[in-house]
């Protein structure tokens, strides 16, 4: 390949990084900005997980273990 | 899963891990004073044959303070907030278990090969990469263990949403991986040809391509190593140590994607006026600048999470290091930038203002940063208050006073022989000879080597301290939710 | 989307590798096509520079001294020519160095001599009054290791096609052949040279560190 060619697809290449990357990341600030308006999510309370971080503290969301998620289907 | 009543975290990795940090960051520290002296006094470098003259230990330095010292610290803190964020002990697991002790044991065994072959001279000479074959295949089986032991954990916790130190310490993993393998392709000599010593190799990339290479490598290993995990460090023990949230979540979120973005792409500022392609370079330059953006993100997070909290500063010495740390840390975030802009960096580069500015990083930032987390870990791990409240308050001032002779020395020495070496007389020649530049250095240079001793000692003063809260510290009974408690 | 990436361990470290490897296929991966084409009259360092390289590296002079001239008058003036690309393509790994705490070497071979070089390295402050720079005096006892010299130029032969034994190149040969060559480029370093240290062993045959990195510093041009 062509030296010249091989520099317009790299500025093509960080072209479309900087636009894409910057794109999703406005739509992230959007999104997160958001979210507890629109009541999606609070982001703020998963500062608690710093927080409250014993082993028996409720987590701020749980995990739902592989059976009871099973159970929970079956019992529909 | 009946019985998460009774099982406790389990620390024993962290320890240590821990201890390591401490005698590595020890070893780092005399290893570095010794040789800032050898710039002042040059007798000091035939004192042990070859193996004493700064070419020997300049790597030895950086390495064992970079692979021995930091990461020892991340690798001490990841097997302490893992758990904790992620609410599982390593308990619960015996296969994770088991391996974090392979861990620790066999990336001592790597310290040790990495010691006795930089002592040799055995070396492929590209900075903070200096290690064979042999022991960079021993590291990547290292890297491979930890990474198994984070996704391991990963996999059987309880809180669903990873916390954002967790994402921090992943990028780091991920991003020395990458980094890592790219830098170190090389050929072995030996197995190729059947002469010479079998640990030899050559480098896959040729001059130019070698430098972009290795610059990229240099540049981003003092990001995810310097910057990314010690970020999860300060996202955990300041809102933990503080018992306030972080100010605010979703401006962490942000930071750590703008940074994992821009990061990469500055690391042609080391290659500015050199021959690589003028693009890389003012490529470099641009994302340098705009690198302030999610590094201050994180800092101002920092600070303001102390918001109506800042007499704890005042009571609270671990709150005193991890503010100034970030404090640091916004520091030399504007520092190097500034020492990317071309002009600026025309001067600068080459000069002593560099090594200035790697170490009120890696002192301020780096280095207060990781004291502060093992210190909060103490109590928690030995259950034991820490032994002295005093001894931590002249620590922190003399080490302070450490970082600012080092720097503000390394500023003025750099800035002068920068100015030195283009200085030119009325008819446009050269105003002074190498020797000149030289010469002018030797009071700064030892103001830096006094810097230095000054926050080796202060280490050892932490060192000292952290060694009778484990064994002599009141007991507590239970874990404290936030100030980690101390005698007077 | 995003929700979905923050709770998702295996995506969003996909996610993160993506980020941060574009930067580096977009800025380094397409240059290995250009810069790697030698400048017209360079050629391969031969069997004895390259093993006075690796005592280079051995004993980390990069930790001083650079080997990259700027483009700036007051560099050029000091000295000589700026650098080229091309003009690093046989040098595995580089040697730019990021510290000039000594002066740049790289065109040192224009201006200093075998003999300069043999009592600077013994002992720097009894030409330069002030250096800072170490004293060398273990390189006139240690051998320098020319099998892996050896070694290496035979590798970036075989795997790099670095045209050793080509016309107006430098020879390789087999060990052997290469062994002599290495031998006679000794012996006219050796020639220049006071040390009687390092006349008796090289009357035995052996080549002592100090030999080939002079060797490889009168090369740098
Ligand atoms: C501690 C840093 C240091 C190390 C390590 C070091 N040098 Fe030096 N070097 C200097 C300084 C300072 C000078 C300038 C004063 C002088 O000429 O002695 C210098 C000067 C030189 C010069 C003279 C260059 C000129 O233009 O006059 C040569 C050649 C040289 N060094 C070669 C080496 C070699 C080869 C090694 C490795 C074996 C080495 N140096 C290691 C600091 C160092």
């Amino acid at each position: 390949m062509e030296m010249e060619t091989i520099r317009e697809l790299q500025a093509y290449g960080y072209a479309f990084a900087s636009v894409f990357f910057a794109g999703i990341f406005y739509a992230y600030v959007y999104y997160l900005y958001t979210s507890k308006k629109s009541g999606r999510k609070d982001y703020e309370k998963y500062a608690n997980m710093a927080l409250n971080d014993n082993l028996n503290d409720t987590p701020v969301e749980k995990i739902e273990p592989l059976q009871e998620e099973k159970q929970k289907r079956s019992n529909k | 899963m009946q019985s998460s009543k009774i099982i406790n975290y389990d620390y024993s990795v962290a320890k240590l891990f821990a201890i390591a940090t401490i005698v590595f960051g020890i070893v780092g520290m005399v290893v570095g004073v010794w040789i800032a002296f050898q710039m002042a006094y040059p007798e000091l470098n035939n004192l042990a044959n070859e193996y004493g003259t700064f070419g020997r230990l300049r790597p030895l330095h950086t390495n064992i303070a970079i692979f021995g010292f930091i990461l020892s610290g991340v690798w001490a803190t990841w097997y302490y907030i893992g758990q904790r964020v992620l609410k599982v002990s390593m308990i619960e697991s015996p296969f994770l278990m088991i391996l974090g002790k392979i861990h620790f044991w066999l990336y001592l065994v790597g310290v040790v090969g990495v010691v006795v072959s930089l002592f040799m001279g055995i070396t492929s000479s590209k900075e903070y990469a200096e290690f064979e074959w042999p022991i960079d295949i021993a590291i990547v089986v290292v890297w491979v263990i930890w990474g198994i032991g984070i996704f391991g954990l990963i996999g059987i916790r309880r809180e669903k949403i990873l916390y954002i130190s967790v994402w921090y310490y992943i990028a780091t993993f991920l991003g020395v991986a990458m980094l890592y393998l790219f830098n170190n392709m090389a050929v072995p000599t030996y197995f190729v040809t059947g002469f010479g010593d079998w640990w030899h190799s050559v480098s896959m990339y040729a001059g130019t391509n070698d430098a972009m290479v290795q610059w990229w490598y240099g540049h981003n290993a003092v990001a995810f190593i310097f910057t990314v995990p010690i970020i999860a460090m300060i996202y955990y023990f300041l809102p933990k140590e503080s018992g306030q949230p972080i100010f605010s979540y979703k401006l962490s979120i942000l930071s750590f994607w703008g940074l994992m973005f821009v990061y990469l792409w500055a690391g042609g500022h080391h290659l500015l006026y050199s021959t690589v392609p003028d693009w890389v370079q003012t490529m470099g330059s641009i994302f340098s600048i705009v690198l302030i953006l999610p590094s201050w993100g994180s800092a101002i997070n920092m600070l303001l999470t102390m918001k109506g909290e800042w007499q704890q500063l005042k009571d609270n010495p671990l709150i005193k290091f991890m503010v100034l740390a970030s404090t640091f840390y916004m520091f030399s975030t504007i520092e190097g930038p500034i020492q990317a802009i071309k002009s600026v960096n025309a001067l600068a580069h080459f000069t002593d203002w560099i090594p200035g500015h790697v170490h009120d990083g890696t002192l301020g930032w780096v280095g207060f940063m990781i004291i502060a987390s093992l210190l909060h870990m103490a109590p928690r791990m030995f259950k034991r208050e820490i032994y002295s409240k005093k001894l931590l308050e002249s620590q922190f001032w003399i080490q302070t006073t450490g970082i600012v002779l080092y720097f503000s020395s390394m500023w003025i020495a750099g800035l002068t022989q920068g100015m030195m070496w283009r200085a030119t007389d009325q008819y446009g020649n050269l105003a002074y000879s190498f020797i000149d530049t030289v010469n002018v250095l030797h009071p700064y240079y030892t103001i830096r080597g006094v810097g230095g001793l000054l926050y080796l000692i202060g280490f050892c003063m932490f060192a000292y301290n952290f060694y009778k809260t484990m064994t002599v510290g009141k007991e507590i009974e239970e874990e404290p939710h936030s100030t980690s408690p101390m005698a007077a | 989307m995003f929700h979905w990436l923050e709770k998702n361990p295996f995506f969003f470290a996909v996610a993160v590798f993506v980020v941060i490897a574009y930067a580096g296929i977009i800025t380094i991966l397409p240059d290995f096509m250009n810069s790697a084409r030698p400048v017209v009259g360079t050629k391969p360092y031969t069997v004895l520079e390259l093993a006075g390289r690796h005592v280079y590296i051995k004993d980390s002079c990069n930790a001083c001294h650079s080997q990259l001239i700027r483009p700036f008058k007051s560099e050029t003036d000091r000295y000589g020519m700026y650098s080229l690309s091309g003009e690093y393509a046989y040098d595995r790994p580089f040697l730019w160095g990021s510290k000039r705490t000594g002066p740049d070497l790289m065109r040192v071979g224009n201006y200093r001599t075998t003999d300069w070089h043999e009592n600077h390295m013994l002992n720097p402050k009894s030409l330069v009054p002030g250096s800072i720079m170490p004293k060398y005096g273990h390189m006139f006892s240690n051998v320098a290791d020319i099998e892996t010299a050896y070694a290496e130029a035979l590798t970036v032969k075989k795997v790099f096609n670095v045209p050793y034994d080509e016309i107006d190149m430098p020879k390789l040969g087999t060990f052997e052949e290469s062994s002599k060559i290495v031998l006679a480029e000794a012996k006219m370093i050796v020639d220049d040279m006071k040390s009687p240290e390092v006349k008796a062993a090289f009357a035995r045959g052996e080549i002592k560190e100090i030999v080939a990195i002079i060797a490889y510093m009168n090369s740098l041009k």
